[in-house]
This record gives C-alpha cells, sequence and structure tokens, in this order.
C-alpha cells in the first residue's frame, strides 16, 4: 500500500490535491481511499489530507501516520506542525518552497517552487494541483495522464482555459522539478 | 457495472436520488453537510425532477415536515448529524407512531459538551428506542446499499416504520472510495414508485397520531411487532437486491467465525481495520473472528446468539458510552447470550469516543487482553480510550 499524507493551510487546496491523486490512481486502476481531516478549521489553519493507494481493496481508515511521501503545500508550515512525523529513510517529503528546506528527517527531502510555476501557468497561486507534477516525478505513483483526466473530471465546472492552465502548470512543474 | 469514486455524504445522496424521494426537507449541520449539498446542487440543476427540495430553519422542523409530507404518501429523504439529530428527538417518536416510512442518513458525531466534530454512536444509539429501524454501514457502497434497501423495507406493509441509515462521519462521510453507482432503471426494478394504502390525502382521508384512551399500549405494540416484522423482510429483500445488484447483505456481518474461539463485536467504519488486524493475527495462529453489528433495530437475536454461540470468549467494542453504565451494546450481548446452555465470556471494552482513531494495533491490544481475561476467567469492562491520555 502506497500512502501519502498532505499538508497545508485551510484554503490552499489541500483537500482537493488529496481528491485529484485519488482520482489519478483510481483512473490507472488502483484501489483508493482520500478524505481530508479538519474540526473548526477556517482560512489559513493549519490542515491535512490523505490518499491510500493499493492494488487490492484498503482495509486501512483514518490518519495516515507511516506515509511513503508528505507534501508540504505551505513552506511556513514546518514551523508548527511536525510534517516529517512516520516517514523513514525511504520516504520523500515533497515541500512547496524556492530554497530546500531544513527539516529534521531520515525522508529525501525536495523542494519545488510551486507558487511561482502556479502564477506564471495559471495567473493565481494555485500551488495544490501544479504540485502533484514533482509528486508524478518522484515517486510515479500517478503518471500525468491519469492526472489530466483528474484535472479534467475535477474542475469540469470551471472554464476550458482553467482547466489547461492547471494542466500546463502540472506539467511544468514535472519538468523543472529535480 | 461502472465504480465511481465518492464520499460517504455522495453515496448517500445518491441513494436519495435514485429512489426518487419526492420530498427532502433539511437543515445543514457538521459532517452531514456535504451530503445535503450535493442533493442542493442536483435540484438546482435540473437532476431531481419533482423533488421540493426544501430548506428549512432547525432539524425539530425538518422531521416535522417529513412527518407531513410522509403522512400524505410522499417518500421523504432528509439526513443529519450529532446534535441536529437530538433536535429531532421528540419528532422521531411521532415518525415511528404514525408508521411513516422515512429515511434519514445520520452521519454519526459525538455529542456535546465538550464540542467534537469526529464521530462517534452516541446520537445514533440515543434514538435506539424510539421505534425507528436503525442500521450502520461499515463503508460507502453499504450506505448507498442500505438507504435503497431502507425504502423497500420501511415500505412494506407489514414494516411500515421510518429508518435510519448510519455512517461515521468522517471516516465515510468525508472520505472517497470507489463504489458502484447502480442506474436508474435498476433502483426501479428493485424499489417502485410509493403507493400508500393509508394516507391522510384525499380519497379515504384517515386520521393518524390522535390522542387515544386504553389503546395507547395497543399502538406500542403494533409498533413493536411491525419492528420484529422488518427482521423477516430484511433478510426476503435480499434476493431480488443481489439479482439486480449482485450484493447480499445478512442481519449480522460474519469474519472469520468458522472455527474463531475469540470474537470481537464491532459497529459502523472500525469494524474494517479490526478485519485487517484479525488477518494479520490469524497469520499468528490466533483464532479470532468478528461480529459487525448493523441492524441493531430489531435487534436480530437469532442471528446474534447463533454467531457468537461457539465463541470461547467475546469483546464487545463500543464506540460510545451510558455513563454510569459502560458500552451500550456491551449489556445488549450479554442478555443475547444469556439463555444458551454453554455461555462465552464477554468482556467490554469503550473505544473511540469524539472519533479517537481505532487502529490495527489497537484491536490487537484488546485481543489479547480478551485473552488474558479468558485465561483468568474474569470479564473485564474497560474505558480503552484513556491509557494514553
Amino acid at each position: 500500500m502506497y500512502k501519502i499524507r498532505i499538508h497545508g493551510r485551510g484554503g490552499q487546496g489541500a483537500k482537493k490535491a488529496a481528491k485529484m491523486i485519488g482520482l489519478a490512481a483510481f483512473k490507472m486502476g488502483k484501489q483508493v481511499q482520500d478524505f481530508a481531516l479538519y474540526g473548526a478549521e477556517r482560512r489559513g489553519a493549519p490542515v491535512m489530507s490523505f490518499v491510500r493507494i493499493n492494488d487490492d481493496p484498503i482495509l486501512e481508515r483514518g490518519y495516515v501516520d507511516d506515509p511513503d511521501v508528505v507534501i508540504v503545500l505551505d513552506r511556513t508550515l514546518p514551523d508548527l506542525v511536525n510534517v516529517a512525523e512516520g516517514l523513514s529513510e525511504n520516504g520523500v517529503l515533497l515541500v512547496n518552497s524556492e530554497h530546500k528546506p531544513d527539516i529534521d528527517t531520515p525522508a529525501e527531502v525536495k523542494n519545488v517552487d510551486a507558487t511561482s510555476i502556479a502564477l506564471d501557468t495559471i495567473g493565481k497561486p494555485i500551488f495544490n494541483t501544479t504540485m502533484l507534477g514533482a509528486l508524478a516525478k518522484f515517486t510515479h505513483i500517478i503518471s500525468i495522464d491519469a492526472l489530466n483526466w483528474a484535472i479534467e473530471e475535477e474542475l469540469s465546472n470551471y472554464p476550458e482555459e482553467m482547466i489547461e492552465a492547471n494542466k500546463t502548470a502540472v506539467r511544468k512543474c514535472y519538468e523543472v522539478a529535480k | 457495472m461502472k465504480q465511481t469514486l465518492v464520499t460517504g455524504n455522495e453515496a448517500a445522496a445518491w441513494g436519495a436520488r435514485l429512489v426518487r424521494a419526492k420530498y427532502i426537507p433539511n437543515f445543514p449541520i457538521t459532517p452531514q453537510t456535504e451530503c445535503i449539498e450535493t442533493l442542493a446542487r442536483w435540484s438546482a440543476d435540473g437532476e431531481l425532477p419533482g423533488t421540493y427540495f426544501d430548506r428549512m430553519e432547525s432539524e425539530h422542523s425538518v422531521m416535522s415536515a417529513a412527518v407531513g409530507a410522509a403522512a400524505v404518501g410522499t417518500r421523504v429523504f432528509t439526513a443529519t448529524s450529532s446534535q441536529g439529530l437530538l433536535l429531532m428527538h421528540e419528532v422521531l417518536y411521532i415518525a415511528a407512531g404514525m408508521r411513516l416510512p422515512i429515511v434519514m442518513a445520520n452521519i454519526s458525531r459525538g455529542l456535546s459538551a465538550p464540542v467534537t466534530l469526529w464521530s462517534d454512536h452516541n446520537d445514533f444509539l440515543d434514538q435506539r428506542d424510539s421505534g425507528w429501524l436503525m442500521f450502520h454501514a461499515e463503508n460507502n457502497q453499504e450506505v448507498l446499499d442500505m438507504v435503497l434497501q431502507a425504502y423497500r423495507i420501511t415500505e412494506d406493509p407489514r414494516v411500515l416504520l421510518p429508518a435510519m441509515v448510519n455512517m461515521d462521519g468522517y471516516v465515510l462521510s468525508f472520505t472517497d472510495e470507489p463504489i458502484n453507482i447502480p442506474s436508474p432503471g435498476q433502483v426501479e426494478e428493485f424499489l417502485p414508485g410509493y403507493d400508500p394504502a393509508h394516507t391522510i390525502a384525499h380519497g379515504r382521508p384517515i386520521t393518524v397520531g390522535p390522542p387515544v384512551l386504553d389503546e395507547y399500549s395497543i399502538f406500542k405494540a403494533q409498533n413493536h411487532v411491525a419492528s420484529r416484522n422488518a427482521l423477516a423482510v430484511i433478510e426476503e429483500v435480499q434476493d431480488d437486491f443481489e439479482r439486480i445488484f449482485g450484493r447480499r447483505y445478512h442481519l449480522v456481518d460474519g469474519f472469520m467465525l468458522e472455527d474463531a474461539e475469540l470474537v470481537l463485536v464491532t459497529q459502523g467504519s472500525m469494524s474494517t481495520t479490526a478485519k485487517a488486524a484479525i488477518l494479520e493475527m490469524r497469520d499468528e495462529g490466533i483464532k479470532v473472528g468478528l461480529l459487525r453489528l448493523r441492524v441493531i433495530r430489531p435487534w436480530p437475536n437469532e442471528a446474534v446468539a447463533g454467531a457468537l454461540k461457539d465463541a470461547k470468549a467475546i469483546a464487545v467494542i463500543d464506540r460510545n458510552v451510558a455513563p454510569g453504565k459502560g458500552g451500550i451494546m456491551f449489556p445488549e450481548i450479554i442478555e443475547t447470550l444469556y439463555n444458551l446452555d454453554r455461555r462465552p465470556l464477554v468482556s467490554g471494552f469503550v473505544v473511540g469516543l469524539g472519533g479517537k482513531p481505532q487502529t490495527e494495533s489497537k484491536v490487537k491490544e484488546i485481543t489479547h487482553k480478551l485473552m488474558d481475561d479468558l485465561a483468568a476467567g474474569r470479564p473485564r469492562m474497560e474505558w480503552n480510550d484513556l491509557e494514553e491520555t
């Protein structure tokens, strides 16, 4: 089973990002489970979402405390939240930041400036979808094709330009992430 | 059948849509909100033709309006949670007493004070004696299937009682899972339009719910008999359900019970995690199985006793508490087993209040405590939640 935890702030789209990863993996024929955990949350408060991906039916539920990948949407969150909790040396910690953050973890730490990519391509700081390009690059758990399908599915109520811009942002992020 | 990724809230909304509920009075409350939002969107988009989506000012009004609409012969759906369900409480008895086949999803959430938004089963079990049929789903597929089945069961002339379909807040309500959503034609075949024999509408008007004197006890007895009748009806509908949808459910859900010496009794979504733990413990040679309670009212005593009678020891895992007593289902299980020739040892564990996660390691810990109890010949009643706090 492959497990992903996403840390963001209320309004940054952590829930939507989990849904899109779930949809993409579902499209690839996997069993999936995605959900967001929140209490009396409001914009700006730290929030979390989760995805489980498996070949067989998923018998785990709830909070993911042993993730394979952690995605951090906001570079100020590691100061407030133990984003690396449960990551092993095989894990990946992926942070939306122009600089490599200093986080104490056995996992491999990667950063990508998804905010700038989003501003360049979408014209708005919509970095939750953008970051998924980096996830595809570093983990291969989801493909860019499946992500494109997930974006079309999840943003089907939005104008065509917005859907295309999100797809471009994901591809750009995939290309520049290293 | 095509699979779709939906949350538990959306699964319940799909149920309401597919049964063609004609009246949906509603009031939003976390974690039910998304169910009502989904129905609101469909209503605004014209996806619910002929359905009146009625926004109201409180849950008390919602259930009162549901009673009125059902009394004139309308198929009604609504959904609520927690404090909202408690605000409906007095009207729930009226819906049952007037024998109205309303179906309501409850997305369970712990009760205030203090405030929690996360799930336990006290809101749902607080309605245990209201006369409603009470069902509890394990996953999102079962949520949808239970809503479809609930209408067939409640509208049966031998039953005519309202039904509550419970799902755990967050763990199901906000979690996407792949489920099969049947076609409208399939559901129409399983559940034709609602054509009640008795209504207060035009034609042959009747009186329902008037003041009575000596007859009060007769009405209550009829309510009880109707609820007991539902046991057979629940089993009867499975043949049609399996033929049309390819899935079948039983009064209780047994898992690895055949040779089980130890049995865990659970409800709702924690059963999934418990099953995973049982598979691992089986690999270690521990003969443990699980009985999931999915029909709480009417109480399926024969099915429960039949499933548990050969066990040596049973752990009743209650995600609820009756303060001053203990877990609510713990004494119900003991009562069900009391008159057997050989009674298993029964321990009770209160767990997971206010959404506290029920992990595989917790389930294993409880199983090992049950083994200790069996060895010592002494059952326990334990508040398992408190160890880490």
